[in-house]
């Protein structure tokens, strides 16, 4: 039962679901206490101790009637070309497979096809098996061999046919294609033919109880291999089908770094006592200071001004970009995004009422063309913004400084990298093509406290990451 | 705790049976929780809609063990000294205040600062004692005797710091006092959290907890809690209202009625000794269980029709049963 237990969770881990060792204890001994009799019991208590939202939840009721079903041999008279229809039956209690107290009967009565091992005293039984048509016994041997071979260890779809192979001989295939060419020569066709059958309907089954369990354990491990990949990917190489994906692991990205420095925002809520307060309500006790009254800073909001080109020139970047932008509006308060390409546009008001897919979609089509002009943009934030750039201002740039060779009015950068905390640009392409061709980034750079190549996903974290310290710092 | 109601939390059903004798019908979840959460000495934290009977659960659970409730309601801005203890103040400076001869007299005599000192340190603990202890909620939850029921009501309300601290209670049922050390309860309580999901809440915190989510009632079970709830209420009543009602909640509205709409608006209806439900009899009553403007619009825009399937929702199951 521990090891069916075990396996759940191996399952459960392949759903995605976090587990923590706690919970599966309390789980083992959730399961102690009510027993494995009602199928409906089993699920409310594992799912109690399991799932810890109802997200997850929902999860696992999912993982829970995948992994729960018997995965039952199809009876030999049945149409063999159905056969993915055999495990649909799930029965009320059964899917505990290997109950340990059954297999040692099973063993002992099965004891004639050889030396000790699955395999061993599988041989002359698989044939016998196969033509006595109980699915059943069938079933649960394929089960004790699926563990014997480490099937929960499966990862890659192409290992499909490796496992498949691996059970099948753990069943004892080898004797039975010794039973099948021994009927042949000895002339018992309907034997063999029989045989033959039974063999690809045995093949049939265990590739689809492989595929079965490849979708309970594999799915995780390759999400994260995928994950991985994503996040060092550089940004333009990304299809737009994994934007969704792409979100989520943004949003985590700002999510971890939220919490890792909430800690730091808090000690400065702490503050020295607040003398005048502390003398005022004191009064009542004779001036004697009883209560105490701290003084609070107010916790200085992170005040980022974003603003990101959307222009053909980064065109494969500004959907990834605008993500980040949608992200970081999430997590931080106090962020004013803005897209151009040859003048400012605000759209922190479309962040703020859309999901995001739909959000960058509006974007991209609103203000979304060709031909940046980041003279005309930076005299338009002279504009428009400047009276909201002080010294606690981010000003955040996402963009290639592409002109086309416009006039570059760079003293603009110079008034804001006066006026503001920390300008802060982040520019798409590599290091070494800065200022090449229509490049204005050499000019912008020196008015710059930080100007970093950015194109993937790490990047990005670095980056989320120092702007949020000086936040903590500046607060 | 575990072992005066052994008897009432031996199995699932039992505890279920339980329940019901309270006037509280727990779904099969909810039984398996509580019974899980008392017998794993494990926290529950509840989630749902407003109004599926979240309190609702920790005050029967109370009232089935035969222990108080206590009850604390989270908000911004709450902290330890109002969940957990507070020294009392204007107690402490009273009793200064009287015993200011006393003390002049025990410090006659005494040569210089340090012997006065000296004599004041031999009893500088009176005045942060239990006597000046002015207990909060989680306090008194460790405290009693008995053992008890702590709810811990709306905790996604509260801070995220206010969380933390709660993490020694939820695991070791235990908290550190500076003046006083560490308060270990004498009986574990039975602690209940409930949360509406305006935030989620830490890992750590949902790590020492049991989940349940209570969503809104299956019919058959509605009708049930409305047995229990409202006893006047004519089985043909019964149906059709919790037929209606389960229609409701399939609209786009901004607040589904939830049960205890439902007990509300059958309280009414025996009140207006209703037999059916009628579309004027609906009408006037649409705004017990429906608390906004826009919700009632939308409900008596598509009125005809949501009685008409109630109706036969009801006659169906009335056959099913009959």
């Amino acid at each position: 039962m521990q090891a069916t237990l075990e396996d759940f969770f191996k399952a459960l881990r392949g759903s995605d679901l976090e587990l923590h060792l706690n919970a599966q204890v309390d789980a083992a001994r959730a399961v102690e206490l009510v027993g494995w009799g009602d199928r409906a019991t089993l699920k409310h208590a594992l799912g109690t101790t399991l799932a810890k939202t109802s997200a997850d939840r929902a999860v696992f009721d999912e993982a829970f009637d995948r992994f729960f079903r018997f995965d039952a041999f199809q009876q030999p008279g049945a149409q063999p070309s159905s056969p993915a229809k055999a495990g649909e039956t799930a029965s009320p209690d059964a899917g505990q497979p290997a109950n340990p107290d059954s297999s040692k009967n099973e063993a002992s009565q099965m004891g004639s096809g050889g030396a000790g091992g699955c395999r061993g005293r599988g041989g002359q039984a698989l044939s016998q098996l196969l033509l006595s048509g109980d699915s059943a016994a069938l079933a649960k041997r394929m089960q004790e061999a699926a563990r014997e071979v480490g099937l929960t260890d499966i990862w890659f779809f192409t290992q499909k046919g490796f496992y498949t192979q691996k059970i099948q001989q753990a069943m004892g295939l080898e004797s039975l294609d010794r039973d099948i060419a021994e009927a042949k020569r000895a002339g018992i066709s309907v034997r063999a033919e029989a045989l033959e059958l039974a063999r690809k309907r045995l093949f049939n089954e265990v590739r689809n109880f492989v595929e079965r369990k490849l979708a309970l354990y594999g799915t995780a491990p390759t999400r994260q291999l995928h994950d991985e990949f994503l996040q060092t990917q550089k940004l333009s190489n990304i299809e737009n089908r994994d934007f969704e994906r792409m979100h989520v692991i943004v949003r985590k990205m700002a999510k971890r770094l939220a919490e890792r420095h909430a800690q730091r925002k808090k000690q400065r809520v702490r503050g020295q006592l607040d003398f005048r307060k502390t003398l005022r309500r004191n009064a009542a006790y004779g001036g004697i200071l009883f209560e105490t009254f701290w003084r609070t800073k107010v916790v200085d909001r992170p005040r980022v001004i974003a603003i990101c080109d959307v222009s053909g020139s980064v065109r494969q970047y500004a959907r990834f970009l605008l993500l980040f932008l949608y992200s970081l509006d999430e997590q931080m308060s106090g962020v004013r995004s803005y897209a151009f390409i040859n003048h400012l546009v605000d759209i922190s008001e479309t962040f703020e009422h859309l999901p995001v897919e739909q959000a960058v979609d509006k974007v991209i089509h609103a203000v979304g063309g060709s031909g940046s002009d980041y003279g005309q943009t930076l005299l338009d934030i002279e504009e428009q913004l400047l009276d909201q750039i002080d010294r606690r201002t981010t000003i955040l740039f996402l963009g290639d400084a592409r002109n086309n060779r416009g006039e570059a009015h760079s003293e603009v950068m110079r008034m804001l990298h006066d006026r503001a905390r920390r300008v802060i640009w982040l520019n798409p392409e590599p290091v070494s093509f800065w200022g090449l061709g229509d490049s204005e980034m050499k000019r912008y750079a020196p008015y710059c406290h930080i100007a970093r190549e950015c194109n993937s996903l790490k990047h990005l974290e670095s980056t989320l990451d120092a702007l949020l310290r000086t936040h903590a710092a500046s607060a | 705790m575990k072992t005066d109601h052994s008897d009432q939390f031996a199995s699932i059903d039992s505890v279920a049976r339980g329940f019901a004798s309270v006037d509280y019908i727990a779904s099969p979840a909810i039984a398996t929780s509580v019974y899980l959460g008392f017998h794993l000495e494990k926290p529950i934290l509840i989630e749902g809609p407003a109004g599926v009977g979240k309190t609702e659960l920790a005050k029967s659970m109370a009232e089935l063990l035969g222990v108080p409730l206590i009850r604390m309601q989270c908000y911004e801005g709450l902290d330890e000294s109002k969940a957990l203890y507070e020294w009392k103040y204007g107690k402490q400076l009273l009793y200064t205040q009287l015993l200011k001869d006393k003390l002049g007299e025990m410090m006659q005599g005494a040569a210089g600062l340090a012997d006065s000192m000296e004599r004041l340190h031999a009893h500088d603990d009176l005045f942060f004692s239990q006597h000046f202890l002015e207990p909060r909620p989680l306090y008194q939850a460790l405290h009693q005797e008995n053992g008890c029921v702590l709810l811990i009501d709306e905790v996604d309300k509260s801070d995220p710091e206010f969380e933390a601290f709660l993490l020694e209670v939820l695991s070791d049922f235990q908290v550190s006092v500076p003046e006083l050390g560490t308060i270990k309860a004498q009986v574990k309580p039975i602690v209940f959290l409930t949360s509406n999901n305006t935030r989620e809440m830490s890992d750590a915190l949902k790590r020492r907890c049991l989940h349940l989510h209570i969503s809104f009632p299956e019919p058959a079970l509605e009708r049930r809690i409305l047995e229990r709830r409202v006893p006047g209420l004519s089985a043909t009543l019964n149906r059709e209202l919790v037929a209606f009602i389960q229609a409701v909640r399939q609209l786009d509205l901004k607040k589904l009625p939830s049960v205890s709409e439902t007990i509300d608006w059958a309280k009414t209806l025996l009140l207006l000794n209703a037999e059916h439900l009628s579309l004027d009899l609906v009408r006037d009553t649409l705004n017990v269980f429906l608390k906004f403007e826009q919700d009632i619009a939308t409900a008596n825009e598509q009125m005809r029709e949501l009685l008409q399937a109630a109706r036969k929702e009801a006659d169906l199951t009335y056959a099913s049963h009959a």
